[in-house]
């Protein structure tokens, strides 16, 4: 697989067939055989009443969209995952911003700190529910405990319908500051010296110079993390799924803990499918925003 | 011009090369029989405390069968649910597996073919599948139709557990009517300016086996009917929502939306005085110092009642070795099998001719006659528990009034059974 | 934007002395909340490797202790004895260490192309990769498991590598890097008689650096910790990875907080060291590879 992408003889044939296609070529062929013929698949179910495994599916046209549409559950689970993820892409963004410009030359102590806040990134969310459901435990957990100590009583973190999402989104910006922090740190090494030294030598003061050098030699990596951000923030699903199942009465239930609940628990594959091909267009849609706005500038 | 390109010509063989070999060391594992000896492949989702008892019931099936292996795969319910659905339904999947803890999936699996019919291996004696000696509960919820299509992996009920050191403390015995049960919940929840400081009991009410419809039942109050129509917004139902919720919502006997993982560590703290759970947690309990009392569960104006749960053991009907499948299940659940596994795990056994000889099974066993199950025989089971009845409970013990939300609740069930009252 | 340059900048000589000691405090004080801030943000970790050496009966007696009264190796012992830890050890590595490379060679090799490469197409092809990130895991779940079925890969390592071995995510990440490199330097290789593979393996690669170690960083974490992938693709536990072989320890009806923080602790280990290690290589900056 590996060796069919080296084009040895670009140079000779460069005229015939341009040896660009065989750069995407292994990339194209994983993704379409893994990602994009499954979601097409999905698109053809969701025109369906698919139960997995049954011999007929019988046609329904959009029946399911329509469903979908009148499905107060599923406006919730918009409602959630939009707010969501706003709140999370910019906590993401801008924590990880901030984090990346204040560590960004190495000394142990920074070294350290990077570490730390990375961290969370790699847990595994099977470890991470069990950890936070314990640290917030309203009775017997460390968070209420330590509040305690200083005469303060301590909500249910989980349990409080007003609470639950903002506690799940402090544990999600938590969990992915640190990629937006790593990805933001490399590429602050791209941003060429001799124009820093340079906006200096003219007197810019701090918030000029981010502004004015720093902010643009960044964009592309900044506009990867938001959007990033965003589209992995639209996908919420494990941390509510182990944090809270979706509860309090569905205040933290998002778009795909909704679709997991229909297509995996009651096995309607073909309205999963559907609420799938929604959430799939949605964010495609909203990414595509993302890139337009930042395109004026960023295009070659 | 032709040196550089050496180096990633080579990375590529390299890597070519190092998949390749990895590949090769990856497959194998034949599921054919070799030797004559049948391979049979299991998928149960028995993670936690129980594995253990689970997989030397396996062992000792495999040492006193030198003709047949069965392998058992444990993963996680989320996994399997992933996985068989489409394994099954194509012909790919093990020849025997747990499909849910929720007996309701069978109706899917039926629908789609997916399932063996285990008619023909039920019989009396030896190497029959004993169904008839099944407790009845649990022959009705796995067959569909007029078809048996699964056998009782296990076999649980729920008790109430108790800390008696708290229970002494409070001058409060055993309760053991529905009255005691109240009283006892409100004595011991303790209070320290406005702060509860010790709980009655702890309740789950999502992320667990329900634990609230007993509550119901000890009153005569039930959720839906045996046609599928809603009995929840019935007088006896909502008297004794209305009792529990007030107790939880006024007067703090224990805390609102816990799931079980929850319920059980606030027990476990010594936060709470009392649990109903099933016989999984006694282990957990003890180990973490609890002086712990076991008792039936209350007995109220419903008569005696409490909540069983069961995992359905099926087979594949593509599987290639339905004899031996047939001839495994039948062991599982036969009498030396079944006597051994109430042993190891503390469950009672499947069976109601088999009399445990670990005491502490003694009171899950004497519950198994008058145990029901969660919502059976419903293939929108698992539909009314997460769409209606858990938000049913959050509602009432968040403070929202009973009659009201009951009524709502019996017309959502309605509306997802099809029942026209 | 350090504090060293700061100070430089902008406390010229006429201002007060105690200006500057004002400064100073802040800085001080700043970089106290900040080292808070990390601290509070790896507490649960230290909650956990506490957990991983205490006895129920110590976890429960107060579980808001970050550390144990009475110590117990339990938890390691069962992930130890009741896991076969050396294999699992071993796929755990096989998988994210082989899935990367591949993935980072491939990714970056795409995003190369779409970055730098003229060709029919280009903008299509990179809104389809782009789009298959958006499609949750749940979605193609059960058409790649058929898939795998067919092509014989379940509960192999091709059938765990091969399917990750490229990601939107790192076509992406890459493409945005290699975009920012200066056009003149293609045109200048080109007129040297490179061609564009040369200028990929020559010229963008080692200028990406930073790039790459952090894609592959995230990449390898990220695989390293999966753990619903491996229990789809295999049937049996030799094929598992720690992480997913973890999941044996908890369930609904209880869970062994000893033993699933122990095998926690140990799979995250080598992450973090790995972590502190590779720092240097995706912060060293292109004024110390030798251009500009």
């Amino acid at each position: 697989m590996t060796t069919a992408t080296i084009p040895p003889a670009t140079t000779r044939r460069r005229q015939r067939f341009n040896s660009a296609y065989l750069y995407v070529a292994p990339s194209l062929l994983l993704i379409g055989v893994f990602i994009a013929e499954p979601i097409l698949r999905s698109g053809w179910m969701s025109l369906h009443d698919w139960t997995v495994g049954e011999d007929t599916h019988a046609w329904v046209g959009l029946g399911n969209y329509t469903e979908l549409f009148g499905d107060e559950r599923f406006r919730n689970a918009l409602g959630v995952t939009g707010l969501y993820t706003v709140v999370v892409t910019a906590g993401q963004v801008l924590g990880g911003l901030a984090l990346a410009l204040w560590l960004r030359r190495t000394t142990w102590l920074t070294a350290l700190l990077r570490s730390a806040f990375f961290f969370p990134t790699v847990a595994s969310f099977a470890v991470v529910g069990v950890v936070w459901k314990f640290l917030l435990d309203p009775q017997v957990g460390l968070i209420n405990g330590w509040l305690g100590e200083v005469g303060v009583t301590g909500p249910s973190w989980l349990a409080d319908t007003g609470l639950a999402l903002p506690t799940v989104m402090a544990v999600g910006i938590w969990k992915g500051v640190g990629f937006s922090m790593i990805v933001l740190l490399a590429a602050l090494q791209g941003v060429p010296v001799p124009l820093m030294e340079a906006a200096t030598l003219d007197g810019a003061n701090r918030w000029q110079r981010l502004r004015a050098v720093t902010l643009p030699e960044i964009r592309p990596a900044l506009l990867f993390t938001t959007v990033i951000s965003t589209v992995t923030s639209l996908q919420l699903f494990d941390l509510v799924y182990v944090m809270t199942g979706g509860g309090p009465l569905f205040h933290t239930e998002s778009i795909v803990t909704y679709l997991y609940q229909r297509g995996f628990v009651e096995f309607r594959l073909g309205y999963a499918s559907a609420i799938a091909w929604v959430l799939f267009l949605l964010i495609l849609a909203v990414s595509l925003i993302q890139l337009r706005i930042a395109r004026s500038d960023d295009d070659q | 011009m032709r040196s550089p390109l050496r180096a990633p010509w080579k990375i590529a063989a390299v890597l070519t090369a190092g998949l390749l070999a990895v590949a090769g060391c990856g497959s194998g594992g034949d599921d054919g029989s070799a030797d004559g000896v049948v391979q049979l492949s299991l998928w149960t989702g028995f993670t936690g405390p129980d594995r253990p008892a689970y997989e030397s019931l396996v062992k000792q099936f495999n040492d006193t069968h030198p003709k047949i292996k069965v392998t058992m795969d444990v993963q996680p319910w989320d996994a399997i649910g992933q996985k068989l659905p489409g394994a099954w339904a194509t012909g790919q999947g093990p020849d025997l597996a747990t499909p849910n803890f929720d007996p309701g999936v069978l109706f899917t699996y039926a629908k789609t073919n997916s399932l063996l019919p285990l008619d023909e291996a039920a019989g009396d004696g030896d190497g029959k599948l004993n169904a008839s000696l099944f407790p009845k509960a649990v022959t009705t919820a796995f067959t569909i139709d007029g078809k048996l299509y699964a056998a009782p992996a296990n076999m649980a009920t729920l008790v109430l557990y108790y800390n008696k050191a708290m229970l002494t403390e409070a001058g409060v015995s055993e309760p053991k009517t529905g009255d005691d049960l109240v009283a006892a919940a409100k004595k011991l929840t303790k209070m320290n300016g406005g702060k509860v400081t010790q709980y009655g009991i702890s309740l789950a009410d999502h992320a667990t086996i329900q634990m609230w419809p007993i509550l119901q039942w000890m009153n005569g109050g039930d959720i839906v009917d045996a046609k599928g129509c809603a009995t929840v917004a019935e007088p006896a139902s909502v008297q004794a929502l209305q009792t529990w919720a007030d107790l939880v919502a006024k007067d703090k006997v224990s805390p609102v939306g816990q799931t079980g993982a929850d319920a059980d560590t606030l027990f476990s703290a010594k936060k709470a005085a009392m649990e109903i759970n099933g016989p999984w947690a006694a282990a957990g309990f003890k180990s973490a110092g609890i002086d712990l009392g076991i008792a039936a569960v209350p007995v109220g104006a419903g008569g005696p009642v409490t909540l069983a749960s069961t995992v359905p053991l099926a087979i594949g009907k593509s599987t290639k070795h339905k004899a031996q499948a047939l001839e495994f299940l039948a062991w599982w659940t036969g009498k030396t099998a079944q006597a051994a596994f109430s042993d190891a795990s503390g469950f009672p056994p499947v069976r109601t001719d088999v009399t445990p000889t670990n005491p502490i099974v003694a009171p899950f066993a004497a519950q198994l006659p008058t145990a029901r199950l969660y919502l059976p025989g419903l293939p929108t089971s698992a539909k009314i528990d997460t769409d209606v009845y858990v938000p049913l409970i959050g509602k009432i013990t968040r403070g929202e009034p009973v009659g009201p939300a009951a009524q709502s609740a019996a017309e959502a069930i309605n509306k997802i059974t099809g029942c026209k009252p | 934007m350090t504090s060293e340059t700061l100070a430089r900048v902008e406390a010229p000589a006429w201002l007060p002395g105690t200006l500057k000691i004002f400064k100073n405090i802040i800085r001080y004080a700043s970089w106290g909340v900040l080292i808070l801030a990390a601290a509070a943000t790896v507490l649960p970790f230290v909650w956990m490797i506490g957990v991983s050496l205490r006895t129920p009966a110590d976890l429960y007696a107060d579980p808001a202790r970050l550390w144990p009264g009475e110590w117990s190796v339990a938890g390691f012992h069962a992930v130890l004895t009741q896991l076969p830890f050396a294999r699992l050890a071993f796929n755990t590595f096989v998988f994210a260490g082989g899935t990367t490379i591949l993935l980072v060679f491939l990714d970056s090799l795409a995003g190369y192309a779409l970055a730098r490469l003229k060709f029919r197409g280009r903008q299509a092809i990179f809104i389809v990769i782009l789009a298959t990130l958006m499609v949750p895991f749940q979605v193609t779940i059960i058409p790649v498991f058929l898939t795998l079925f067919d092509l014989g890969w379940l509960n192999t390592f091709q059938g765990l590598i091969i399917p990750r071995a490229t990601s939107a995510l790192g076509i992406f990440m890459l493409r945005q890097f290699f975009r920012t490199l200066p056009a003149e330097l293609d045109d200048a290789a080109h007129i040297d008689g490179a061609n564009s593979f040369q200028i990929y393996w020559r010229i963008v690669l080692p200028l990406a650096k930073p790039a790459l170690a952090s894609l592959f960083v995230i990449q390898f974490m990220a695989l390293w910790n999966d753990f619903l992938w491996p229990l789809v693709v295999s049937s049996t536990l030799d094929m598992r990875t720690l992480p997913s072989a973890l999941t044996l320890f908890s369930s609904q009806s209880g869970v062994d907080h000893a033993a699933l923080m122990a095998g926690a602790a140990i799979s995250l280990a080598p992450l973090a060291v790995a972590f502190l290690v590779a720092q240097r290589f995706f912060v060293q900056g292109i004024a110390t590879t030798g251009l500009k």
